[in-house]
């Protein structure tokens, strides 16, 4: 490999290019290349404009690398066809990708397969991108994919496809005959629309139960608060505990900053009902001026931000120090009270 | 309380709405009427929940403290004698509507598969539902904006046992403790009043059970669709198919599994509004005047943009109320509309310093994506659009126009919203697109289905004439 990158958790997480501006991910192989029609590699989080290759050199032409284009979709690598390219000959003897940076993320690379691209094969792809289990993340709430993230032949037009053309085949049938009825037309539309959206929703079910599955696994049995705990944000919940008690019991002005939107709203939900100002989309620290003696801030994993205990002044982005005292102290978390 | 009162507060408030339906003036009995049963326990659940949120403002605004004896007792006596009002009414055929309900239930009024089919769709829905409520039961708050703009109110109003208000970062700044703030403060009430209520109800603050009103809803507009689609005399076995329809959109159960945000609530009370309304068309009986309105007001309280959902019923009403010239009235509305907008969008005026221009920029790419290739809705959009394909002739009869010129009219509204704004960027990254779609999406189902029923009945009539003319002439 070339390129800078370690194996994390069974993938290869290449987080920058060399001083060539290229990260390369080589790998020897022996493919009779009339036997593989695709090459794919299953590489995650790929900016959109990211330039990607799949190189390979094989013994046809041992002096000469041939190189393609990789497709991107939702920050996906597609499966490159091979089959037609005229440098995919005799026997493929290394494999590899060419990413050219510089890189805005770190790139997951899971593997890589080549593929036959028979109709069993194929079918197995798509079967497999449909039942691929699709767990809650962030966007669930907005857009359900329904299976695998890329999908070359959503299942939605496949049965749509397939629904259109049955029912035009009973129509072409329909109208060829001499006493029509139009309720067997009614009847195929109905069964076919109903069968197919049956289908899809059989899958979906089967989605969800998984999905409550894992949702058991992670909270069935726990109380509340064991709930949150075991929460992704859990080690934030556990410090909110020690803040709350540092608090008074009265709801108190709390001023939440941290370098990550989703920390600075999730402590603030967990300190309600204490009244608490946060900015939802902005990370930027509250003017002095904002801040009155008796308030409380709060800073969770926020860069910049300085406390000089003897003096007992707090600073951040070169404003006037203001008078503060510490109340407690985390992980990368402290609270202060505004003197 | 724990588990039990949270069951037992879900109970009351559904039976007061259940009451409260009963209770609306009507000249006949309504329980006994097709989907009479499932009618009222559907829609009762909305009305339950939304008289319940207005007796929680009364009572904040009276300076009661939120608590089980302030909010359930009277809850309970209005639903008690609300009871006693309709049973006078319903009481005779409330014998045969349970029994008839039990047996539907059973499925008796079929045989063979198609008594099969019947109970195989109930255990698919108990077992969507079942699922649903685990996802409810167990899981925190969990989607971003219900612990930054929703989840916030619930927690501050149920913590001080009354509503304070939520306000803009100056103000709050100003007011020395005196308001709160979240990222939304401007957003209305109603979705964190009922999940206060549940958590009144189970006795301490739990972000995943209080979500159970959502689970509630989702089940009463099950069976309010059943009940609207069998009034639209649909056999019991079409009705459950669109009740069934309805409850599996996956973005739908999402919205439950997920719960916290307020699109589904906005889109299973503008839904059951609009289908009172068009029992109103249909019965001219003014308790389904009385429920659609108290329905359709709670949508700009549920969500802001139920403000404009509402519009979306005029040329609706248009169309209802003006037969004759209805139609074109509604047609030359919607055309000034589209050529003010294209106007806008090819021009750069500027009024009292605010900038009209308009981009036209439909993210048509990821609107595809969105509607016919991902999850979301099942194959919705694909049926749709056949049933406007194959009964454009029925789009506008009688019965069926005012609930096209709804769904045109909402359609309009997202068209417009998405190829002529700033929310175009919520179609290409795909957030906002599925969640303002949802507003219409179960309505969309049933007029999907009226409108396929319309185009069989009539091609059933012309059969029939072609094969025996002189007898059809006669009827």
């Amino acid at each position: 490999m070339r390129g800078i990158g370690a194996i994390v958790a069974n993938e290869l997480v290449v987080t920058d290019v060399d001083s060539n501006g290229q990260a390369l991910i080589a790998l020897a192989s022996d493919l009779p290349a009339r036997d593989y029609a695709a090459i794919a590699w299953d590489v995650r989080d790929v900016t959109a404009a990211t330039d990607v290759r799949l190189v390979w050199r094989s013994d046809y032409a041992p002096q000469r690398v041939v190189s393609v284009p990789v497709r991107i979709e939702s920050g996906r690598l597609l499966p490159v066809i091979v089959v037609k390219d005229p440098g995919w000959l005799g026997r493929v003897s290394g494999l590899a990708l060419l990413i050219r940076g510089p890189l805005s993320q770190p790139i997951r690379i899971r593997g890589v397969t080549a593929k036959p691209m028979g109709a069993l094969e194929m079918s197995g792809d798509r079967i497999r991108e449909w039942s691929t289990f699709e767990a809650w993340t962030g966007s669930s709430i907005n857009s359900v994919t329904g299976g695998a993230d890329v999908q070359d032949l959503p299942l939605p037009l496949l049965l749509a496809v397939a629904g259109a053309a049955t029912v035009g085949l009973v129509w072409a049938l329909w109208r060829w005959r001499p006493r029509r009825r139009s309720s067997t037309l009614a009847w195929t539309i109905a069964v076919v629309f109903a069968a197919s959206w049956a289908l899809l929703d059989v899958r979906w079910l089967w989605n969800l139960a998984r999905q409550t599955q894992a949702t058991a696994a992670q909270y069935a049995g726990k109380d509340w608060r064991e709930k949150h705990l075991a929460a992704d944000d859990g080690p934030l919940f556990a410090f909110i505990e020690q803040v709350r008690t540092a608090l008074p019991a009265t709801p108190a002005r709390v001023f939440v900053v941290s370098d990550a939107h989703y920390f600075r709203g999730r402590a603030a939900f967990h300190l309600y009902p204490h009244n608490v100002f946060f900015e939802s989309s902005r990370n930027v620290m509250p003017p002095p001026a904002d801040l009155r003696a008796g308030d409380w801030l709060l800073v969770y994993q926020r860069r910049g931000v300085q406390f000089d205990p003897s003096a007992n002044r707090l600073r951040w982005d070169n404003v006037t120090p203001l008078s503060a005292q510490l109340k407690l102290t985390g992980a990368g978390a402290a609270l202060f009270q505004i003197q | 309380m724990g588990i039990v009162g949270l069951v037992l507060g879900l109970l009351l408030i559904w039976g007061m709405g259940v009451a409260f339906v009963v209770a609306l003036p009507r000249r006949s009995p309504l329980l006994p009427t097709a989907g009479g049963l499932a009618w009222t326990v559907g829609a009762g659940g909305f009305a339950g929940a939304f008289v319940a949120t207005l007796w929680m403002r009364a009572l904040s605004f009276s300076g009661v403290a939120f608590g089980l004896v302030a909010i359930f007792v009277p809850l309970l006596l209005l639903g008690a004698a609300l009871a006693w009002v309709g049973l006078r009414r319903e009481r005779p055929g409330l014998r045969r509507a349970l029994r008839d309900a039990a047996d539907s239930l059973r499925g008796l009024h079929l045989q063979g598969l198609a008594r099969v089919l019947w109970l195989v769709l109930l255990a698919w829905l108990v077992l969507r539902f079942s699922l649903l409520f685990a996802e409810v039961a167990w899981k925190p708050l969990y989607p971003w904006d219900s612990w930054t703009q929703w989840g916030t109110k619930a927690r501050v109003w149920y913590e001080l046992g009354r509503l304070v208000p939520f306000e803009a970062p100056h103000i709050w700044l100003a007011d020395n403790g005196a308001s709160y703030f979240d990222a939304a403060p401007h957003y209305p009430g109603t979705v964190p009043l009922l999940q206060v209520f549940a958590n009144v109800a189970l006795g301490r603050w739990d972000d995943a059970l209080m979500n159970a009103p959502f689970w509630m809803l989702a089940i009463a507009l099950t069976c309010a669709v059943y009940g609207a689609l069998r009034a639209w005399e649909f056999g019991p076995s079409g009705a459950l198919i669109g009740a069934w329809l309805v409850a599996s959109m996956p973005l739908a159960n999402v919205h439950v599994a997920l719960a916290g945000y307020a699109d589904l609530p906005l889109a299973a009370f503008f839904t059951v509004a609009v289908l009172a309304g068009l029992r109103w068309l249909d019965s001219r009986e003014s308790g389904d005047a009385v429920l659609a309105i108290l329905l359709l007001a709670a949508c700009p309280l549920i969500k802001v943009p139920g403000r404009v959902w509402l519009l979306t019923l005029v040329p609706g009403l248009v169309v209802a109320f003006l037969p004759r010239y209805g139609k074109k009235l509604v047609a030359a509305g919607f055309a000034a509309v589209l050529f003010a907008l294209l106007v806008l969008a090819r021009t750069n005026p500027v009024i009292l310093n605010y900038r009209l221009h308009l981009d036209f920029a439909p993210e048509w790419g990821a609107l595809a994506d969105s509607y016919f290739l991902l999850g979301n809705w099942h194959l919705l959009w694909y049926g749709a659009l056949a049933a406007a394909l194959l009964g454009w002739r029925q789009l506008m009869s009688p019965r069926v126009a005012p609930l096209t010129m709804v769904i045109a009219a909402g359609g309009f509204f997202l068209f417009v919203v998405f190829a002529f704004t700033n929310a175009r960027a919520w179609v290409a990254d795909q957030t906002t697109v599925n969640r303002a779609t949802l507003h219409l999406a179960p309505l969309v189902v049933v007029w999907m289905l009226v409108v396929f029923r319309a185009w069989v009945q009539d091609r059933r009539a012309l059969e029939a004439e072609e094969h025996d003319p002189i007898a059809v002439r006669a009827m």
